[in-house]
């Protein structure tokens, strides 16, 4: 289990974490989504003894990690696939890394196994491709058979089989029981993957919950109406507000009907005489909820993004 | 596909800790070409320096005007060879802790070994005796590659070039320990590299050009207080003040990447 207590990291005036606290609880897989910049490779560092919290802690099993004897063996992490020396073996870099940790030799080929490296195992690892350090970082965190997992953007360089090869991954880890923990700023694939979703955006908690509350918590599912008659939409529109409703304006022809079932839509426009060229219900994807949160939130938007959020 | 880490559980039999932070920077300081690269080059080094000065002690003895500084041991001058040797020398001692923040290794080095100054100390323990291998290494190679450019003007006493030879593995070891600690300090191998040759080799020269009261400065400076040591020197401290002078400037500079480490985000 992951726990973060107030966890702050401040650098001169920005703040680029605040005030995060939240467990990460074993057996499942705790998506951890937030736009670019958003405090999520902070964080992951402050939890791993990287970097110093401004203010609050981190604790891994109860424990910072510095204080961990043989940390490998409790916390496996892949922060930043290059992270190793270029002119090293794969395997002179995970045998340097079981010594330290007094982890038996033996494991470096299993795990070399396991992510698919044995081949090139002796190739200097500056000749990888990202892909391929990916998988040799991910060897690493499972090196010391670990009950904690931290994987920071584990896909990226991946082709669509390695992919579908780390969600397998995270998904058994987490069914031996593990805390997973993977950051992505990818939502498609979290849906895909993660159980639980923390969302943070400008280094704020957005949202902790499970992914089906996510969806169902979202204000994106809404009933879209379209009329020729903008006179009598607006009347429908006075109607549903009266009943409620919560209306938007799309265009003079459209309007977007929050917490309104196409039923109730569909029968007061009947009883208003609204001439309906388009009556529908959308619902959100995980992805337009996580736009939504984090709208507010994206370090660098353009300004057509900014505009899509109406 | 599967992953089989549950199949293997680690036995909890072995202990990490300092004596695994030791075997891991031991592991990691062999299994790059780099170092052996350093070790080539630092003994052509030394053998071509050692063969010159065999060259122009030669030329010194049997030319008018010229000092006349008589029959000579080698291993003097394997010693003398070192005030320009070291900065070659000192490479792999740089690397060790630099080419950590070049690659980013650093930032897995954390994560295996997280109290810092236990890395620190682990580094230190791993450099410290293979520099000393290193150094007396190169004396008995500088010493060998002089004694036949010196002719009649050199003798090649076994037992004092064997002294001479571990006091140059002395020496080495301790500015090898002082490259480590300003290379925590500094992080960089250009910003190390220019900082230690400052110290080493152009601050020493620069006060010894102003003579007097400068050259009192120089014998507070980790290499002239070295050179002090290995020649055993009587003034101005004697050989163990010349190697405590240069030990301190080691401590010191280790004292100051722990605290940086300490201080600092990876």
């Amino acid at each position: 289990m992951i726990t973060l207590r107030g966890l702050t990291k401040r650098y001169g005036e920005t703040t680029a974490v605040r005030d995060l606290s939240l467990d990460v609880l074993p057996g499942r897989v705790t998506g951890f989504l937030g736009p670019n910049g958003a405090g999520k490779s902070t964080t992951m560092r402050m939890i791993l003894g990287l970097d110093r919290p401004s203010a609050g802690e981190a604790l891994i099993c109860g424990r910072p990690y510095a204080t961990l004897r043989n940390p490998l063996r409790r916390v496996g992490a892949l922060l930043d696939a290059k992270a190793v020396h270029p002119a090293r073996s794969a395997r002179a870099h995970l045998l340097a890394m079981a010594r330290s940790n007094g982890i038996p030799a033996r494991r470096v080929g299993e795990v070399l196994d396991a992510v698919g490296l044995a081949s090139v195992a002796r190739r200097r690892v500056g000749t990888f491709s990202l892909g391929m350090s990916q998988r040799l970082g991910i060897a690493g965190a499972l090196l010391g058979d670990p009950e904690v997992l931290l994987f920071d953007e584990p896909v990226n360089g991946l082709d669509p089989d390695g992919v579908r090869w780390v969600r397998e991954l995270a998904r058994s880890l987490a069914g031996e029981g593990r805390t997973v923990l993977v950051s992505s700023h990818l939502m498609s694939e979290m849906q895909l993957t993660a159980d639980q979703l923390i969302v943070i955006g400008k280094g704020r908690l957005l949202a902790d919950a499970p992914i089906a509350d996510m969806l169902g918590g979202s204000s994106r599912s809404r009933v879209v109406v379209r009329s020729p008659d903008m006179e009598r939409l607006r009347a429908l529109a006075d109607a549903l507000a009266a009943d409620r409703s919560t209306v938007e304006r799309i265009s003079g022809h459209e309007l977007a009907v929050r917490d309104g079932s196409v039923e109730r839509v569909g029968d007061l426009a009947h009883r208003l005489a609204v001439p309906l060229h388009g009556l529908e219900e959308r619902t959100a994807s995980l992805e337009q909820a996580y736009m939504e949160l984090t709208a507010d939130s994206v370090e660098y938007g353009t300004a057509a993004a900014l505009e899509g959020r109406v | 596909m599967t992953v089989t880490t549950t199949a293997h559980r680690a036995p909890r039999i072995r202990e990490g800790g300092l004596h695994g932070a030791i075997a891991a920077e031991w592991t990691k300081l062999w299994s790059v070409r780099s170092t052996w690269w350093c070790l080539l080059s630092a003994a052509m080094v030394t053998a071509l320096v050692c063969a010159q000065l065999a060259v122009s002690h030669v030329y010194d003895n049997t030319h008018a005007g010229r000092p006349h500084p008589g029959v000579a041991s080698a291993g003097e001058l394997a010693i003398s060879a070192m005030s320009l040797v070291q900065v070659v020398v000192i490479a792999p001692a740089m690397l060790m802790i630099t080419s950590e923040y070049s690659t980013g290794l650093i930032r897995s080095t954390l994560l295996w070994t997280p109290v810092r100054h236990r890395m620190l100390l682990a580094k230190v323990i791993v450099l410290a005796p293979v520099m000393f291998a290193i150094g007396t290494a190169l004396g008995l190679l500088g010493a060998g590659a002089a004694r036949p450019m010196l002719g009649r003007w050199g003798t090649f006493p076994v037992t004092g070039v064997v002294a001479d030879a571990l006091s140059v593995g002395a020496y080495i070891a301790v500015v090898g320990v002082f490259t480590l600690g300003v290379g925590a300090v500094l992080r960089s191998a250009v910003g190390t590299l220019t900082g230690v040759f400052l110290v080493l080799m152009v601050v020493p020269t620069l006060l010894g050009v102003a003579g007097g009261a400068g050259e009192k400065v120089a014998d507070a400076l980790p290499s002239i207080a070295g050179q002090h040591f290995m020649r055993g020197d009587a003034d101005p401290y004697g050989p163990a003040g010349g190697l405590a002078v240069t030990a301190a400037w080691a401590v010191a500079a280790l004292l100051a990447g722990a605290w940086v480490l300490h201080r600092r985000d990876a």
